[in-house]
């Protein structure tokens, strides 16, 4: 189709809407672990599943969740990419260095866990390295007091 | 079970952007419709519409878009997710018996004036991910990528290899968005990387575009057109939303979606008795990753099929003969898009796309992160 020959209306207005959302206590509880330097996760009662971060109900058993655990500081790259581009309020535009992101299966878990990998050169990152959780000296209960993983 | 409802006339059209607005896009679909059927909107007995509230920006979005496609004091709904989902309401709205024609519109300008990625950065958990600001669809789906390429020990060729296939057909079907002349997997490699393994035409471009489609029951269908495509079977399937609980080399939701839509359809060996198949594979390794769920490639057979040139226009078991969604992907219009796509082909419609014997495809559409959930139709002639 052609481009019409008049021009059309483009609105520019700002659409602000404020959302709140009750967060419950499971992320309370991560994040209150995070203050200690310490990973929670939640344990299904059915299949066994540890979901990090924890949350209350199992997909596959429609179970709730009750045990919260503490899992490992340790874990295995499972997955990982090499980032170019990052993508912030939908615009992709080229990153300023590469920089990587993996999924970390930590020691109790069986979920992987998306976070930074860091300490190590790009290129060198393989899958089924070992790596371990670098916390940010001063943990304030935040999600970014875990700062990114690191090989062991 | 015979499902007895068809599709009986399509329009489509994608840009990168098409320079319209929401309701101009929606008239010319399906006025262009209705002329073509040689129609006017009271035979039209209930519409789905698919339009999206986040990315119009309002609420119940439909009701702007009802006027200009004619809908007034008739039955209309909306579906919110991949079209595909919608083509399945429409087809039971008429299983009811209470309607002899349903039409199903979608629109997306997710090239022009709504990012594609912000959409999906919004299906994302607010109390976690959007807190944490790391995942995003693109790096989900590099995710993927390597999980696949991984499993089967694939060499990253291989997404270069899918992309020049599809984006060649594209580069034929005017229907199509993403239109490259020349197109070589050497040229797909040389892209600009985006997440790794990934690069940018590995990935679907931000597209503008439209399709609507008219279904009729039998009786309607034999009326209103000598070339009725009907709607054998139909499934869809949803899986867990937490990425690091997934298997992500594989897609178990579409397997399912495609047992039930082929159980209806009493498809037994898809491999042998598919003739084309539509899939949405937004980004290339999706492509065979979503055909070994859907029973149309082996496990570990990718490379070996797309070398031997097997899912090409003239291969055994052509995949994505219109370019697929690496050609355009308006959001939720692009499984819409693979439903029409599949009927302009076995309807022998599809010119330079056009695949030799068509007279059973399989349609994909899906939504979600690394296709969490699926919707699978098989259509015949």
């Amino acid at each position: 189709m052609g481009a019409p020959e008049e021009t059309y209306f483009t609105p520019v207005v700002p659409m602000d809407f404020t959302y709140n959302y009750r967060v419950g206590p499971y992320i309370t509880r991560y994040l209150d672990g995070f203050k200690d330097k310490k990973i929670l996760g939640s344990r299904c009662p059915g299949c066994g599943l540890v979901a990090v971060p924890p949350r209350k109900y199992c997909g596959v058993c429609n179970k709730v969740m009750e045990e919260m655990v503490e899992v490992g500081q340790e874990g295995t790259l499972e997955n990982f990419t090499v980032g170019h581009v990052t993508i912030e309020k939908g615009r992709l535009a080229p990153a300023e260095a590469p920089y990587v992101l993996g999924l970390v299966k930590l020691e109790e878990a069986t979920s992987a866990l998306l976070a930074r990998v860091g300490g190590i050169a790009p290129s060198e990152v393989r899958t089924g390295m070992k790596v371990k959780a670098v916390w940010k000296d001063e943990a304030a209960g935040d999600y970014d007091d875990l700062d990114h993983f690191e090989p062991v | 079970m015979d499902i007895n409802v068809a599709i009986v006339g399509y329009r489509m059209q994608s840009a990168p952007d098409l320079v319209t607005s929401r309701e101009r896009l929606v008239f010319e679909l399906t006025r262009g419709l209705f002329d073509d059927l040689g129609i006017e909107r009271t035979d039209v007995d209930t519409t789905i519409l698919d339009s999206n509230d986040f990315m119009d920006g309002r609420t119940i979005s439909n009701v702007f878009i009802d006027p200009p496609a004619g809908v007034y004091m008739r039955d209309e709904s909306k579906v919110e997710m991949d079209a595909a989902n919608a083509v399945i309401y429409a087809c039971m709205r008429i299983l009811t018996g209470q309607y002899d024609t349903a039409m199903v519109v979608g629109i997306a300008l997710t090239g022009s004036q709504a990012s594609p990625y912000l959409y999906i950065e919004y299906t994302l958990n607010p109390t976690y991910e959007r807190q944490v600001k790391l995942l995003n669809e693109v790096n989900a789906a590099a995710f993927q990528a390597r999980s696949y390429i991984d499993r089967f020990g694939y060499s990253e060729r291989l997404l270069d290899d899918i992309a020049a296939l599809s984006l060649a057909n594209a580069a034929l079907n005017p229907n199509q968005a993403r239109r490259i002349s020349g197109i070589t997997a050497d040229k797909v490699a040389a892209s600009a990387m985006y997440y790794e393994p990934l690069r940018e035409l590995h990935c679907y471009p931000p597209t503008d575009g439209g399709c609507a489609l008219l279904l009729a029951s039998e009786r309607k269908a034999k009326e209103l057109t000598d070339k009725p495509v009907w709607i054998k079977g139909m499934g869809m399937s949803t899986e867990t939303y937490y990425l690091g609980e997934r298997k992500l080399y594989q897609s178990s939701s579409a397997a399912e979606a495609a047992q039930r839509a082929y159980e209806l359809a009493g498809v037994k060996k898809p491999a042998q008795e598919i003739d084309v198949a539509e899939i949405s594979a937004l980004f290339a390794h999706q492509e065979p990753l979503l055909a070994e769920a859907m029973g149309l490639m082996g496990e570990g057979k990718a490379e070996q099929a797309y070398a031997a040139g097997e899912t090409a226009i003239g291969g055994k078991l052509p995949i994505n003969p219109s370019g697929g969604a690496l050609g355009a992907h308006p959001v939720s219009v692009t499984g819409l898009m693979r439903v029409a796509e599949a009927a302009r082909q076995l309807r022998g419609e599809a010119g330079d796309n056009q695949v030799k014997k068509a007279e059973l495809a399989v349609v994909h559409g899906q939504d979600g992160v690394c296709a969490q959930q699926n919707a699978v139709l098989v259509l015949g002639i």
